[in-house]
């Protein structure tokens, strides 16, 4: 890895506001710490930043709350930290029009308070908590529970800014709810871990915040029996904001009996709510459980300090992985409707048992991430962007000198 | 002659008789649903996605434009091949190839229309959500180049949001797999990029859908107003309370009066604007989301709130908005139908200014939209054989377009850009937002291969004017 030496940084020093330099110690990734660090105060900063990064070659690593870090391959560079905490406005909300734009340095908890406030929410719950900023849970694009059942982050993005390395800041989209006036490029930023510029705003469509929700569920004799039920229960109900089978170890470490269960959550009107659970318990034998479950399951797939893989398999086929990350020792679940299947580990898998699960997942039609994993695994079982011709020519076009995450998606990219 | 050659080895890659050249066969395929009309140099009927892919190099070979189409039913001139070159009608490739409904998935070849999908996903209780009002006709694939939208947009989302994976032909001849049978794959979102992007990226040969149960409850609502202010102020007090409905769409006077003879869906004629609004879910929750859009309604001064559960007289209320633009059709020598979008709390003051740029220009003007998503459909109609009359069209559109803009809007919800609006994207993005845009096109091949001068301003050998100077380049009896 090469670190760029500190004068280097001398131009970074001049083109932007004072005070906007960090302690390069608060910012290690895999144990390196980057030679400068920098928040921003504004985005043309943020831009002058990226573009004399670009000019002199420097490997940039844009930042939020650090909490996706062990995601992607390992940093081929990391000469500069550049934290977005300094972009954490919101630049207009008009709760009539259920739309919100904010910059990405924004936690996600700040922006829930300041919707709630109004009875609306922005309808995501991605790992490992609301600590996330909005640049970072649309850079790394992870889905928590409720993603069968609410639209992903990149389907609520009404629009976009985003700094490119060439210094230039370009807007996609806009503020309306139906658009397709150009090209989605808002898109081709979600879950891009950053490869063709830094995101610095974004708008949303949000959501009534739902006036009630309740956590049921549901113990079975094994795991055969709890994806069937799921499986039973999956659009049983209009209310139905989350779907989870859970293996015993991840029974246990929600707090629940250490069975085979099905874990849901019904969102909506007090009515709605009311009447979705009596028509579920008269289905399945459902009782009341605590709301933490939830907390915890996203908590732990967030956790960095632990192995996590999430595959992407048909509904009908998560018990075959679910058993597959069981042999593996896995504390696993399946967020079933939209056929995630998350397993945490302790202690890293070896490789081949990643890779093996990896082909598991893409025989049953789907795939495998690794979310988070030491970086020897990483490097061992690489991630990959999908199309490799389309992503280097499109890489090629936005970010020639890799100047952002250089090797987060292999040497080339 | 290049021509000569390239039919030759079209008709050897795909057989004879799925190719067509001769001037009056391929004068069928000059239009779609809009004003702007062009004759490709050949049209072929690929019957598999190797077919696509070889026809597509055969073109690269020979260095001519190619652009899909599929039923013809595009607003934007999106299927019109303003160069010509070899033009790859879809129609033929309408298998449904798989159900799959425990997984609640589907799998289609582009040609598949997407009503014809709906009726066989109905025996499983499923449902394909995107429904755009052309749905009798238009094919998945043009629903897929256009993100289609659909009165149900406002709660489904448009056809990004349920399309997992498209098998696609790039303009290098590449045929690739983009996005997943399952949700959420990892790495860049070349899938959604691709959607919505208007036949310049790539083609469409198959696509993977997500379908969704049939809700358990629907009421269909019909909001009787005054006026169109009064309804639009409606939409926004609905929305304020907290309820999203499936659907809120806006009939005007001037459209009921078109419509209701014609069909009898039951709208007043001398009501102001209707609003049709569709809830769903559980029954108990139908009745109490109903109970307080009716309530948000009459307190924006509804006169009258008529409600049907049952299917028939729901099809009823809907059969009058799904039949209005064909409608206007036998009201008006010609229409020109536009699709801007604004914020929808800005809803009443630009409908107000719509109808009073169409008195200003002087024609009269028919409004059925997407209210809920703050999608305005103003149809303008007109007589083409007055001289000037089209082009007078066009300014007006202009004008309606930059009012939309100027609402914090944009020019297009649904339609898409095509060849029609390409003029007004400076309207909406700066230089280096559309040179970003023009990246992306580049990364995937030339931009003068795959639907040239379509959706971005510029490009080599393209008009750079305003849709009115194409159409007066095409001379007089160019019209919808």
């Amino acid at each position: 890895m090469t670190i760029a030496p500190s004068t280097d940084l001398d131009a970074i020093r001049a083109a932007i506001a004072p005070g906007s330099e960090r302690d390069v110690a608060l910012y290690p990734i895999d144990g390196v710490e980057p030679a400068g660090a920098f928040e921003p105060a504004t985005r043309e900063d943020l831009a002058t930043l990226l573009r004399i990064a670009s000019e002199q070659r420097l490997a940039v690593v844009p930042q939020g709350s650090r909490t996706a870090l062990a995601l992607g391959r390992p940093l081929a560079a990391y000469d500069l930290a550049v934290d977005l905490g300094g972009l954490r406005r919101t630049v207009e909300y008009v709760p009539d029009d259920l739309t919100v734009t904010v910059e990405a340095g924004r936690r996600l908890g700040a922006l829930q308070a300041e919707l709630a406030e109004h009875g609306q929410y922005l309808p995501i719950d991605p790992p490992p908590s609301d600590d996330v900023t909005i640049g970072g849970l649309l850079a790394t694009a992870r889905p928590g529970a409720w993603r069968g059942y609410v639209p992903a982050a990149r389907d609520l993005i009404l629009g976009m800014e985003v700094a490119l390395p060439s210094g230039e800041r370009i807007r996609s989209g806009g503020r309306v709810v139906k658009n397709v006036t150009g090209y989605d490029m808002h898109r081709m930023h979600t879950g891009a871990l950053g490869a063709f510029g830094v995101i610095v705003e974004a708008s949303f469509k949000i959501a009534p915040l739902p006036e009630a929700s309740r956590t049921l569920a549901a113990t079975t004799p094994n795991l055969e029996a709890a994806t069937a039920l799921a499986l039973r229960l999956w659009d049983a109900s209009p209310a139905l904001r989350a779907l989870t089978v859970l293996t015993p170890s991840a029974a246990a470490l929600v707090g629940l009996t250490e069975q085979p269960t099905v874990i849901l959550e019904l969102a909506g009107t007090t009515r709605t709510v009311a009447r979705s659970a009596a028509d579920l318990r008269a289905v399945a034998p459902l009782t009341e459980a605590s709301s933490e479950a939830w907390t915890t399951l996203r908590a732990t797939h967030g956790d960095s300090e632990r192995t996590v893989l999430r595959a992407g398999v048909p509904p009908t086929a998560t018990r075959a992985i679910l058993d597959e990350y069981e042999r593996a020792g896995a504390v696993a679940w399946s967020h079933l409707a939209a056929g995630a299947v998350i397993g945490t580990f302790e202690v890293a898998p070896a490789s081949v048992t990643v890779i093996a699960l990896r082909e598991a997942s893409e025989r049953l039609g789907g795939f495998l991430q690794i979310e988070s994993a030491p970086a020897p695994l990483r490097h061992e079982v690489p991630s990959t962007p999908g199309d490799a011709v389309l992503a280097e020519a499109l890489r090629d076009r936005f970010d020639p000198e890799r100047t952002i995450n250089r090797g987060r998606w292999g040497a080339i990219l | 002659m290049p021509t000569n050659a390239l039919i030759r080895d079209l008709q050897s890659a795909l057989g004879s008789s799925n190719v067509i050249h001769e001037p009056e066969d391929l004068s069928v395929y000059e239009y779609d649903a809009t004003i702007e009309r062009a004759l490709p140099d050949v049209v072929v009927f690929p019957a598999t996605s190797e077919d696509v892919a070889a026809a597509v190099r055969i073109a690269i070979k020979h260095d001519v434009p190619v652009v899909p189409r599929g039923s013809g039913t595009g607003l934007s001139g999106g299927a019109v091949p303003i160069r010509g070159g070899v033009l790859i009608v879809l129609t033929r490739m309408n298998a449904i190839l798989e159900i799959d409904p425990d997984n609640r998935v589907a799998v289609v070849q582009p040609g598949v229309i997407n009503l014809h999908l709906q009726t066989a996903l109905a025996e499983y209780g499923l449902l394909y959500a995107p429904d755009p009002s052309s749905q009798r006709v238009c094919t998945i694939g043009g629903n897929v180049a256009n993100n289609s939208g659909g009165p149900h947009t406002l709660a489904h989302g448009s056809t990004v949001n349920h399309i997992l994976a498209l098998e696609v032909v790039l303009p290098d001849g590449r045929l690739v797999r983009l996005g997943s049978r399952v949700p959420d794959a990892p790495g860049i979102d070349l899938r959604g990029l691709l959607v919505g992007s208007e036949g310049t990226l790539g083609i469409v040969t198959e696509a993977t859908l997500r379908l969704v149960r049939q809700p358990p409850a629907v009421r269909t609502l019909l909001a009787i107003f005054e006026s169109v202010a009064d309804a639009s102020e409606a939409v926004s007090a609905v929305i304020r309370r907290g309820v999203i409905p499936v659907a809120m769409e806006m009939l005007d006077q001037e459209i009921i009066r078109i419509v209701e003879p014609r069909i009898h869906a039951g709208y007043p004629l001398d009501a102001g604007a209707v609003l049709l609004i569709e809830v769903e879910g559980v029954s108990d929750g139908v009745a109490a989301d109903s109970a307080i859009v009716e309530e948000a309604c009459r307190d924006a001064g509804a006169r009258e709130v008529r409600s049907a559960d049952e299917a028939a007289e729901r099809e009823r209320l809907w059969e009058g908005r799904k039949a209005a633009i064909g409608a206007i059709g036998g009201a008006a020598p010609a229409f020109y139908l536009l699709d801007g979008v604004v914020p929808r709390t800005k809803l009443p003051e630009v409908m107000t200014r719509v109808l009073e740029l169409c008195r200003e220009y002087g024609f009269a003007c028919a409004n059925v939209f997407h209210a809920g998503d703050g999608n305005l459909h103003p149809n303008i109609m007109f007589d083409p054989t007055i001289p000037g009359a089209t082009e007078r069209v066009l300014d007006l559109g202009g004008a309606i377009m930059r009012a939309c803009v100027d609402a914090g809007g944009s020019i297009t919800g649904e339609h898409g850009i095509g060849l029609e609006k390409r003029s007004y994207m400076e309207w909406v993005f700066s230089e280096v937002d559309l040179e970003a845009m023009r990246a992306v096109r580049e990364a995937f091949g030339p931009s003068d291969r795959f639907n040239p001068c379509k959706m971005l301003p510029g490009g080599h050998g393209c008009a750079s004017g305003h849709a009115s100077e194409v159409t007066a380049h095409l001379g007089a009896g160019a019209y919808v």
